[in-house]
């Protein structure tokens, strides 16, 4: 747990990022019906991507992404071959996970 | 408080008591909690653009017609317009909101993620164009196999 999975590739100037955060994604009614809680429930709530300190992706995100929750986007004008993209994501309880990639 | 996160706030003011967790976390999150816990999507755009006057172009939504696994249905979205925030919303699960992307600079406006939705339903797509539009896509599929109760 706690791993972000992220793979770059750059493509006619364009990177494409393909980035899979290992996480339930546990929805409120989930956690009542497996837990009793909804209190429980836990997904990740905001997650970002840099390339040398820069942002490339910035989203807010809810329990309703999928379990293990795939994000696929592009960029262009920063990084070349070799670079890292740096992803971090937090979810509901604070829990912080990182993952990178380098650019291929 | 701002003019704007409190008109957003009372018109969210009933969801916002039912789910207090939602609150917390970040950026958007933070400042527009009422959008995460909006029951309708209607609700959910107004509380996050004030309005829901869409205009219906400019925004492009892929999804299957049919998805045999509600747990993780591939949608794709994306929009050549010049956009400030863009919003995913659906209709399925108990609130609507998924989630919502602020590109920047570098960003090519193309995305593909997974999501969950607990019934047939429809995808709603809300690109906030820096012209003050709200380009929109829409998309209904059937659910054969509800993901994860919602």
């Amino acid at each position: 747990m706690g791993k972000i999975k992220v793979k770059a590739k750059l493509k006619n100037g364009v990177v494409n990022v393909k980035a899979m955060a290992k996480h339930a994604m546990m929805t409120y009614n989930m956690a009542e019906k497996k837990t009793g809680s909804r209190d429980n429930a836990n997904f990740i709530t905001h997650i970002t991507a840099t390339v040398n300190g820069e942002t490339v992706l910035d989203m807010s995100t809810s329990q309703f992404l999928s379990k293990n929750p795939i994000f696929k986007f592009k960029f262009q004008g920063i990084g070349k071959k070799g670079d890292k993209v740096e992803m971090v994501a937090v979810d509901l309880k604070g829990k912080t996970y990182k993952g990178k990639g380098k650019i291929k | 408080m701002k003019r704007r996160e409190f008109l957003s706030m009372t018109l969210g003011a009933v969801a916002l008591a039912a789910v207090p967790a939602a609150v917390r976390a970040e950026d958007f999150r933070k400042s527009k909690p009422t959008v995460w816990s909006a029951k309708t999507v209607d609700d959910a755009i107004k509380a996050m653009y004030g309005s829901t006057n869409l205009v219906m172009e400019g925004v492009k939504l892929t999804a299957p017609d049919v998805a045999s696994n509600g747990g993780a249905i591939p949608v794709d979205f994306s929009t050549d317009k010049d956009v400030k925030t863009i919003a995913v919303f659906q209709d399925a699960n108990p609130e609507a909101a998924v989630l919502v992307v602020e590109p920047n600079k570098y960003s090519v406006n193309k995305y593909s993620i997974k999501i969950k939705m607990a019934k047939s339903g429809t995808i709603t797509i809300v690109a906030e164009g820096k012209d003050g539009k709200l380009y929109a896509a829409k998309k209904t599929l059937d659910v054969a196999l509800g993901g994860c109760e919602g």
